[in-house]
């Protein structure tokens, strides 16, 4: 038993030799991996790019409510009476409130597209031989969005370029490097534009794989940068390049309108013919309710219906005006339509198992179209049988049975092509920067909002949103907006 | 060499004490065994003339004739001799089985009472046997001061907050470090599952797997004395809870059976208003939004959207349909003995609960075997294995669809519940609060949580010489939680998507292995030294699974797998977090008058960068047992009396951070994320941490000082307590620019101070044959400061800044209602001097009120007479606010079309000019222009309360009685738990005990409980 007992207490004194290793403290997180570890292979930059379009993704920008806000503040939309996600900025309410949260998504949310997009554009990577094209591909991707986020945020949170003759109101800050301690100041709208069209030339200089070579329009291509860079030129009322750059696009052969058979349904199964550009949303991305289209449906949060205003701007046969369901739940009242009848946005139809699988447009070729005609109705000399043509591009192929616009020009061709683009472009994202870029008072006639914001005179502070107040907060370089 | 020196010069001291006398009396102190008692005061009656025995147990005294000697030592009962003639007086001491201090359990190992430097607190099992409910934390309410213990939620099996000596962190984690039989174990409820199901921590307790009966005694350290040999996990102080175990005899078989009613302690919670009310509020809201001309009009629209209620048959009271009057039940069984070789504690144990919502339950099954082997006089092995499992059905709380306590003020009584196909109602989908119906879900939709756990504990100790014991134990703790929600398809949030299935798991393993070598010896007999050294390792283990579908094809059919749709996408992650730690402690006393201890700890951590993984805690403790000494030997009043004091530093490596979507093991780390980043099939990363290798624990200063006194023949203890507790390096996320793509970063940037004091007093009062009666108490004093923060940071209701407290509360100042034409008014800023309408022009201010309270504690009383023992605990807090969370949708005056509202904004809203109103006027999307109506201190009422806990008469059957049946003991009680509260805020319409940082969230009321008790021994 001695011998024994001599045993026990070697064993347990043994026992405090043992002890762990460096090892032991040393553990690997199961779903991150080290800044420095990455963006070290080809593999990595093509997730880095990924990573940035999931970034897009996200409810609070092109999943939602980058594409819902401008529209609820312009006057497409009326409020259900349930309205509660977002009702603030319909009712130019909570805009103005500097702790809305969504004020602080967007700039968070936007800034971590630029952040991903600035890592990829600054890291110093030798390509592979044979595999520069795809490395490039992927720079100028980066660029591209750094460029649609930049534009983007300039548009919430600044009022439009021409609101100063010189564009040296208030931007947002141009970011283009990691400083954690970064406290910048706000560039002037000018001085975000200069970078946004500086990004996109670099981006079309870089990009050579097409949508073709791709396979679907989920990503940026030298087309889609060319196609943004013509929308960016139309907000700078850069007409001619405005026009060039459209042109381009639309010469380059790789795109055409869906017929209007098909277009109810573009949305719904993407990569359409005419799709340039959109966030490309799959089983496995579900969002639920939360994306865009269950702001609108009744099997969604359903919180936003169609105002009669934009319900009256379609004629009789017009394939978009089939885009609208009948829901009897709203039938009379207030939030009915004219005939009396509740009618939901079905845009974004995807229902049951397929919920929020639509894709979100950012740049299709019909826009690209109705750039065009607005530039060549409005350049200095203007080209109304060029804009007329391709008014008409898009208006017959929405109303075969319906006839040309002809005989338009100046103000009335400007005004149809507005119009038009109302008709076409509805719950995409257009409706406020369309009526503050061209100068328009909002005017709401089938409004539910509160009386004082159904007509809102232009200019107005409240057609941008508020600074939210962790921003200020964090920092102090940061400038409110004017009223907030 | 030195030791006996110093001995020597205490022995010619108290021989020159004893000459200078006349006569000299001597003679020998011995115990009953025979064995001589050093240190032993001898002191002549009424004076101050004293002598101590000295190591062989002699003593000389002068003396008078008529003198008494007395003769008193600890563990002892004092004995008075009178002198008479004798010269040699041999005096034998009873040892006192009353004065034998408590042996306590303390850090890796026990103490004595008296041997205490630091603060320890313990509760015995009879008082956890009080507790109601199937968690033991609540049997810590009152127990002791400076513990603060909240439940939070009066759901079955719900969690509580405990908060030691006040808030100590802002961002890591401020409960306290539990472990069971010596094995650290995970007790937060927040974060462990990847479901929704705990409501973010307040519905679920994974220490509800423990059935309380089989807890000997739950011991609390709050000083850093106690704690710092827990080094980086002592800040927050450590419960420690130790099982019962066998005594050597015959088995003892215990069974307790009781069966416990439950309805809602609170008596002034919010009532719904009724159809009528609603009907009338929606016409009145529609007018005065200028939605209609004239009520006529509204009630059109009234009938369109609520056709039932219009044509009289719907008038819902969702609150009645949805509570219930609960019931518990529990059976323990447990067996108990042993011989010299084994001891043995054998339980088994069922408790079950149906909460006061419908459909709201907890049944717990637990078993337990505890052993221990006496293999030789040396070698000691034992195991500690409990097995329990919990099936819980839960509800959603808090500010959310279908959480029963919002719904049922916000539903419309207009809705019914059922359709006229015998549903739950669903057709108000298209326009009202998402087409859900409160009681339908808590009836067709599913929210379940099944949790195993295995705790085991072995060990092998073997004493190598006397004194000298080397231990091994060898733990582990394995955790395995089930949750299951699921919404239908029907009506509610998940109709949208075709209804909606989750199953998350967890599994966690934590290990740990825990070598020690502890030397305990006497020396001198005079110098008791215990010295520990030992060596702790441990990991743990998680792994989640968690996947989601959508898009169910039959109504009966709830599994994941039948789901069309997954979302998101399926989640898994395993995530380590080590621990490698070195400690010794040491304690030492002076023939039990004069103590010390001193304790380290050195502590490795994964959960840091490489560069500052390692620290070291450490803590100093003194303690002096005045009484002890001969000059106080006079004061007869006093029996014992002693100083302690203390200083450590100790640390909190528990972040919590839960702004950061990942796993909180890694925070220091500057990555890209990978969870479920992918985008049209191709997965990637973002730059997702912004980390800090600089990041550190919060290391805390703690000071305590005390003094013990017992006195008055024993009948009357108490204690005095000061401390300072000193947090720094708190772990703060510090805000960044967005700009940079991240909101803040992880950073040590703040300090903050507790001090207070505590005072416990206990006495029995009185004592007149068979009645006895015991009367004590408790109070707290605590402070709470922010000492140092750059930049002050807004947080909900509350703003941290230096300088002040850091739960004051910084909200817009409300001004009540215009009596003009009743809309709402704000005080522009803190001065108070101007009102305005537009609370865009209002500022939020400090207002001098917290969540933090000015003094809380408890006081109780125990009477006995023969057999009946009434007992009763009665918990109070003052000087707190608290806010009410859902009272800006719940009291947001039409705010949001078209939710009803309660029968306190009902009967108190503004109607007519020239009316002084508590509510303003009812208006349907009653904006004014503003967006929200929160942080307004409209919301914030007093929290002060006194509430009786529990109120228990018992009953033993008499010997007499049951001897013949060959039963031991048998009781029988009545308990009643949270029967009265008091509060001092009328409007105060929620309980005021359910917020541990003032923010009330909707949850399950307290309850109170009448439960009856029958124990049997055999």
């Amino acid at each position: 038993m001695k011998v024994l007992n001599k045993y026990i207490v070697l064993v347990i004194l043994a026992m405090f030799g043992y002890s762990c290793g460096d090892d032991f403290l040393d553990l690997k997180p199961p779903l991150n991996v080290a800044d420095d570890q990455f963006l070290l292979t080809l593999d990595d930059y093509n997730g880095a790019i990924a990573g940035a379009y999931d970034l897009l993704q996200d409810p609070d920008l092109y999943g939602r409510y980058f594409i819902l806000i401008p529209d609820i503040m312009g006057n497409d939309v009326k409020q259900n009476a349930s309205a509660n996600r977002g009702a603030d900025w319909a009712a130019y309410g909570g805009g103005a409130t500097t702790t809305q949260q969504e004020n602080r998504e967007f700039i968070e949310r936007y800034y971590q597209v630029i952040n991903a997009a600035n890592a990829i554009i600054n890291r110093e990577f030798t390509p592979p031989s044979g595999f520069e094209d795809q490395y490039n591909q992927v720079v100028g991707e980066a660029h591209a969005l750094r460029a649609l986020a930049h534009f983007d945020l300039v548009r919430l949170f600044g009022q439009h370029y021409t609101f100063t003759t010189d564009a040296s109101h208030l931007g947002m800050p141009v970011v283009l490097e990691f400083d954690p301690e970064a406290r910048p100041v706000r560039n002037t709208v000018g001085e975000v534009y200069n970078q946004v069209v500086q990004d996109l030339q670099d981006a079309i200089g870089l990009m050579t794989i097409d949508k073709s070579d791709k396979g679907n329009a989920g990503s940026v291509t030298r087309e889609a940068a060319q196609a943004l860079l013509s929308r960016v030129y139309l907000y700078m009322e850069d007409w001619d390049n405005a026009e060039t750059q459209a042109t381009s696009v639309i010469n380059s052969g790789i795109y055409s309108l869906v017929d209007s058979a098909g277009y109810p349904n573009q949305f719904l199964d993407g990569n359409s013919p005419e799709s340039i550009f959109e966030i490309v949303f799959s089983a496995t991305d579900n969002v639920g309710s939360d994306h865009i289209g269950g702001m609108y449906k009744s099997t969604g949060y359903g919180d936003y219906l169609p105002s009669q205003d934009l319900l009256d701007l379609f004629q009789a046969g017009d394939v978009r005006s089939t885009m609208f369901s009948l829901d009897p739940n709203l039938d009379g009242g207030i939030y009915a339509s004219a005939d009396g009848l509740g009618r939901r946005v079905d845009k974004y139809p995807s229902s049951g198992a397929s919920i929020a699988t639509d894709n979100v447009p950012v740049i299709r070729l019909s826009e690209v179209y109705l750039i065009r005609a607005e530039a060549r109705a409005k350049k200095a000399s203007p080209d109304d049988v060029g804009a007329l043509a391709d008014l008409n591009m898009v208006h017959m192929r929405s109303v075969p049975s319906g006839t040309p616009y002809a005989g338009l020009s100046g103000q009335a061709l400007i005004d149809e092509i507005l119009r038009e683009r109302k008709r076409e472009l509805c719950f995409e994202g257009h409706g406020i920067f369309d009526i503050t870029r061209n100068g328009l008072d909002l005017v709401r006639v089938d409004c539910t909002a509160p009386a004082e914001v159904c007509t809102v005179t232009y200019p107005d502070d409240r057609f941008i949103l508020a600074i939210h107040q962790d921003e200020l907060d964090a920092n102090p370089n940061m400038v409110q907006n004017p009223s907030y | 060499m030195k030791r006996k020196l110093l001995l020597a010069s205490f022995l010619f001291i108290a021989i020159q004490l004893v000459y200078g006398q006349g006569r000299v009396v001597s003679g020998k102190v011995t115990a009953e065994d025979g064995s001589s008692v050093p240190g032993v005061n001898v002191l002549v009656k009424g004076t101050s003339t004293g002598a101590i025995t000295d190591l062989d147990g002699n003593y000389r005294i002068n003396v008078t004739d008529d003198a008494v000697l007395v003769f008193s030592f600890i563990g002892f009962e004092t004995q008075e001799v009178a002198v008479g003639s004798r010269s040699i007086i041999d005096v034998s001491l009873a040892e006192s089985l009353q004065q034998l201090s408590e042996v306590i359990v303390v850090g890796y190992g026990t103490s004595r009472k008296e041997q205490l430097t630091g603060s320890i607190a313990v509760v015995e099992a009879d008082k956890i046997a009080q507790i109601p409910t199937p968690t033991f934390q609540e049997a810590l309410q009152g127990s002791t001061p400076g513990l603060q213990v909240v439940a939070q939620d009066g759901a079955p099996g719900a969690g509580v907050a405990i908060r030691v000596r006040g808030i100590g962190s802002i961002n890591a984690s401020n409960d306290p470090l539990y472990v069971i039989d010596g094995i650290p174990i995970t007790a937060a409820a927040d974060g462990i599952s990847t479901s929704d199901f705990d409501n973010d921590g307040r519905s679920a307790n994974p220490l509800a797997a423990l059935s309380s009966n089989d807890i000997e005694s739950i011991v609390v350290l709050k000083d850093a004395a106690s704690t710092a040999i827990y080094g980086s996990r002592g800040a927050n102080g450590v419960v420690l809870i130790t099982t019962k175990s066998g005594k050597k005899g015959q088995a003892k078989v215990d069974i307790n059976t009781r069966i416990g009613f439950s309805d809602f302690a609170f008596n002034n919670l919010l009532e719904p208003i009724n159809e009528a009310q609603y009907r009338q509020l929606y016409v009145e809201g529609k007018v005065n939004a200028g939605d209609f001309a004239t009520e006529a009009e509204a009630l059109d629209l009234y009938e369109q959207q609520f056709p039932e209620a219009f044509a009289g048959e719907a008038d819902t009271d969702w609150l009645e349909e949805m509570t219930q009057i609960g019931v518990t039940q529990q059976y323990d069984v447990s067996v108990s003995g042993g011989t010299d070789n084994l001891t043995y504690y054998v339980s088994g144990g069922y408790f079950g609960q149906e909460g006061t919502v419908v459909n709201n339950k907890f049944e717990r099954y637990s078993t337990r075997i505890n052993l221990t082997v006496r293999a030789t006089d040396k070698l000691t092995i034992s195991n500690n294995l409990s097995l329990s499992y919990f099936d819980q059905r839960g509800i959603t709380d808090g500010t959310r669809w279908q959480a029963p306590f919002y719904l049922a003020y916000l539903m419309s009584p207009a809705v019914p519940v059922f359709d006229d196909q015998g549903r739950y109602y669903g057709d108000h989908a298209s326009f009202y609060m998402g087409g859900n119906n409160p009681v339908g879900h808590l009836h067709d939709d599913k929210r379940e949580r099944e949790q195993s756990r295995i705790i085991d504990n072995f060990s092998v100790a073997y004493e190598v010489i006397d004194g000298l014991t080397v231990k091994s134990a060898w733990s582990f703790d394995i955790l395995n939680i089930d949750d299951f929600i699921y919404g239908n398809p029907r009506y509610g949030d998940q109709r949208n998507v075709g209804g909606q299935s989750q199953e998350a798991t967890v599994d966690q393993l934590n290990w740990l292995g825990t070598q020690t070598v502890n030397y305990s010896t006497t020396l001198a007999d005079m110098h008791n030294l215990d010295v520990l050294v030992g060596y702790e390792a441990q990991k743990i283990t998680t792994d989640q699974v968690d996947v989601v579908r959508e898009g169910l094809p039959h109504p009966t059919i709830t599994g994941v797998s039948a789901g069309a749709n997954p979302d998101p996408p399926s989640f898994t992650s395993r995530s380590e977090s080590s621990f490698s730690s070195y400690f010794s402690r040491i304690n030492y006393d002076y023939n039990q008058k004069y103590f010390a201890s001193f304790s380290v700890r050195a502590d490795g951590s994964s959960r840091f960068g490489p560069d500052e993984r390692w620290g070291t805690f450490w803590s100093v403790g003194g303690g002096y047992a005045i009484s002890e000494e001969s000059f106080m030997q006079g004061v007869a009043v006093v029996d014992y009396l002693k100083l302690r004091i203390s200083y450590g530093v100790t640390g909190n490596a528990s972040l919590d951070d839960d702004n950061v979507d990942t796993d909180n093991n890694y925070i220091w780390a500057q990555a890209y994320g990978f969870n479920n980043i992918a985008y049209d099939g191709v997965p990637g990363g973002i730059p997702q941490l912004i980390g800090n290798r600089l990041l550190t624990w919060e290391s805390q200063e703690n000071f305590n000082v005390a003094v013990d006194f017992t006195g008055f023949n024993r009948r009357l203890n108490g204690t005095i307590e000061y401390f300072v507790r000193t947090s720094s390096d708190l772990i703060l996320n510090r805000p960044l620019s967005r700009t940079t793509g991240f909101e803040s970063q992880p950073s040590n940037i703040g300090d903050m101070e507790n001090r207070g004091w505590e005072i416990s007093a206990n006495g029995d009062v009185l004592e007149i044959s068979d009645f006895t009666l015991n009367i004590g108490g408790n109070i707290t004093f605590i402070e709470n400061e922010i000492t140092r923060l750059d930049e002050p940071i807004v947080d909900g209701t509350k703003r941290r800044e230096e300088g002040r407290d850091f739960q004051e509360y910084y909200l817009y100042g409300w001004a009540g209602v215009d009596p003009a034409d009743g809309s709402k008014l704000w005080y522009t800023d803190e001065t108070k001097t101007e009102v305005t309408k537009d609370r865009s022009d209002a500022e939020r201010f400090y207002d001098g009120k917290s969540a933090t309270p000015d003094f809380f504690g408890a006081f109780n009383l125990v009477a006995s007479w023969r057999a009946f023992t009434l007992s009763t605990q009665f918990n109070y807090q003052f000087g707190n606010y608290v806010y009410d969370s859902p009272g800006w949708v719940i009291h947001g005056d039409g705010r949001f079309t078209p939710r009803s509202t309660s029968k306190w904004a009902f009967e108190n809203r503004w109607t007519t000019p020239g009316q002084e109103a508590l509510f303003p006027q009812h208006k349907w999307g009653n904006r004014d222009g503003v967006s929200t109506q929160q942080n307004q201190d409209r919301y914030l009422f007093e929290g002060d309360y006194i509430r009786m806990r529990t109120l228990s008469l018992s009953y033993d059957l008499p010997t007499s009685l049951i001897g013949r049946a060959k039963v031991r003991n048998a009781r029988v009680s009545i308990l009643l738990n949270n029967y009265f509260t008091w509060v001092k805020d009328d409007d105060l319409h929620f309980d005021p005990e359910q917020t541990i940082n003032g923010n009330y969230n909707t949850v399950t009321p307290i309850n109170k409980t009448i439960t009856f008790a029958l124990n049997v021994g055999i």
